[in-house]
């Protein structure tokens, strides 16, 4: 058992590389998922992070290279434009907004698959490692864009976290009070759209939507106050990391996809188990009552 | 060179065009019709979640076949488009979990047991599994006569049962309570609307490829909500823009090298889309710009 959880660390540097790298991510993921969560905005974060990719290939076409700031910065431009339209959509009276996201990020998607297999076919961008990632096998570029990205983010959110918590809890309240709600909100956008590309390289697009959606649904059910919310959330993600990652090695497999397994396996036993909003202890409690 | 691509393909010198060009209006019309529902109820992005939810299917039904059984593929598709259907609504329905939140939930962690079985294919060597990555963003070009008939006939079959509960699921859509009280089973029927997504999101992934379904039935039912103001109108419109595209994307595809059917018929989804809010007659951009007297005026009756 020890030997099998400790030699893959002998193995090369591969493992802790990928462990940093997969731990850092989902810690930003997880903490500006409980924010998004609250806003009732988690299926943004989806369509963020299918519109990085047209970002990052509009960043090749405008400059030619594929460095990290650059990419970041177009994706930022072409996110932003992205969560502008879905606003601008919804805000017609006859698209709803779920509708407007829909449209939005499918259409952006779209637009950087058809360029990515002709205009820039030879960029080396691989969709396949965009949508699936390789944590096993991450890149010095993809795990300083990890190191630099990560800590700015979170401090970020440290520094902001008034203002965030108060505009996503009532948004009206904090407006009242001074607070620059649209910036606030524009800046979380950014945040999201950063993290996402950051963390495509090293583990895939699909992993950063379950890491901002899963870990914040299932502090929800476990926590009552913000903080611990936040504290379930990364626990969430870290646990369902390290377990998903020593279970792609022992089985074999995507480790992304792994992860993400583990991470809805979480969710399914918080969703039944909860020790207050649990579907199990709710049952347990309704019969109760009824008996007496 | 373009203009001669162009000119193969209405000759259908070769019978994978046509048959392409057959999923792909079809995928544009059922999407269309089913979509139009989804869009109206505030379900739209279901169809993202149980478009991405069929890759586990489809790679379960691989690795059980060991083939690739364009039936066997399908069927699994089905089954775990409808899992994931049935588990957004247990998960939404629950006091404490919201349904954007479920949508999301279920959209990930199906893709990544999709994912994981996909590398499970890719590590054992059955050297058949090349095929199964079409399914992420379609290719009509690899659809076979025989299976654009028994697709053919699943959409026709799945449009009559629609248009028989036409009355009814009209209702849900717009005024659930209403239909409650006149004695429509609306659980029951919205049952019926998710398993219809299901086949219709099924049918289409051959096509468009199971991350871009989503697309082909939110696109042409939002362009429709331009174009008219009554049901049956938005229906319509929404069918024939929706197979329209299917055609465009499937003759863009074939013009142009490089290019994948799906994404091209959902660009020119979203170009008519953009054309009807701009232009279309119930709420585009340029009537309101044009005419503010018109509207002041109406304001003063």
């Amino acid at each position: 058992m020890i030997t099998w959880l400790v030699d893959p660390w002998m193995w090369g540097d591969w493992m802790w590389r990928g462990m940093l790298t997969v731990n850092l991510v989902a810690i930003a993921c997880a903490v500006l998922g409980v924010f998004l969560y609250l806003r009732r905005m988690s299926l943004l974060a989806d369509a963020l992070a299918h519109v990085a990719l047209p970002g990052i290939v509009a960043a090749f076409l405008v400059s030619g290279s594929l460095d990290g700031p650059v990419m970041l910065a177009g994706a930022v431009v072409v996110g932003l434009l992205a969560a502008g339209s879905i606003e601008t959509l919804s805000r017609r009276p006859n698209i709803r907004s779920d509708a407007a996201i829909g449209i939005v990020f499918t259409s952006f998607f779209a637009l950087g698959v058809i360029l990515l297999s002709t205009v820039v076919r030879d960029a080396h961008i691989d969709t396949h490692c965009l949508i699936f990632g390789d944590v096993l096998g991450i890149s010095d570029r993809a795990l300083w864009l990890v190191l630099t990205v990560v800590p700015v983010v979170l401090g970020l959110v440290a520094i902001f976290y008034r203002w965030l918590t108060a505009s996503s809890f009532d948004p009206r309240f904090a407006a009242a009070v001074g607070i620059p709600v649209v910036a606030v909100n524009y800046g979380l956008m950014t945040a999201v759209t950063v993290t996402a590309v950051a963390g495509f390289e090293a583990v895939g697009a699909i992993l950063v939507i379950a890491l901002i959606i899963v870990p914040a649904a299932t502090a929800h059910l476990l926590a009552d106050r913000l903080v611990t919310m936040i504290a379930w959330s990364i626990v969430h993600a870290i646990v369902s990391c390290w377990v998903g990652l020593y279970l792609a090695i022992a089985i074999n497999t995507s480790a992304a996809g792994a992860i993400v397994v583990v991470g809805g396996a979480l969710y399914l036993l918080a969703f039944l188990f909860a020790p207050r909003h649990g579907r199990v202890v709710g049952m347990w409690r309704t019969r109760s009552r009824r008996e007496a | 060179m373009y203009l001669q691509r162009a000119q193969e393909f209405f000759a259908f010198q070769y019978d994978f065009v046509a048959h392409a060009l057959g999923a792909s209006v079809l995928v544009g019309v059922v999407c269309g019709l089913v979509g139009s529902f989804l869009v109206l109820r505030g379900f739209s992005l279901m169809g993202d979640a149980i478009g991405h939810a069929t890759l586990p299917g489809v790679a379960a039904a691989f690795l059980v076949v060991g083939h690739q059984h364009p039936a066997a593929l399908l069927t699994g598709a089905l089954v775990s488009a409808v899992i994931a259907a049935f588990t957004v609504g247990v998960f939404s329905r629950g006091p404490r979990v919201r349904s954007d939140a479920a949508i999301g939930i279920v959209l990930s962690v199906f893709f990544g047991i999709g994912i994981v079985l996909l590398a499970f294919i890719q590590t054992s060597a059955t050297g058949m599994q090349a095929g199964l990555t079409q399914f992420l963003f379609g290719n009509a070009a690899a659809i076979t006569g025989p299976q654009l008939q028994v697709l053919a006939v699943i959409g026709v079959v799945l449009c009559v049962l629609i248009g028989l509960h036409y009355r009814p699921l009209a209702l849900l859509v717009f005024d659930e309570g209403f239909a409650r009280s006149v004695g429509i089973k609306t659980t029951r029927l919205e049952v019926g609307l998710l398993a219809a997504l299901s086949v219709a999101v099924v049918i289409s992934i051959q096509a468009v490829g199971v991350i871009l379904v989503a697309a082909m039935l939110i696109i042409p039912p939002s362009t429709g909500r331009f174009l008219a103001g009554r049901l049956p109108g938005v229906i319509a419109w929404s069918m024939s823009l929706g197979g329209l595209s299917g055609a465009l994307g499937a003759f863009i595809s074939y013009v142009f090298e490089g290019v994948a059917t799906g994404p091209a018929m959902v660009l020119v989804a979203t170009a008519f889309f953009g054309l009807a809010l701009v232009f279309g007659p119930r709420g585009g951009l340029v009537w309101q710009v044009r005419l503010p007297g018109a509207r002041r005026s109406r304001e003063a009756l």
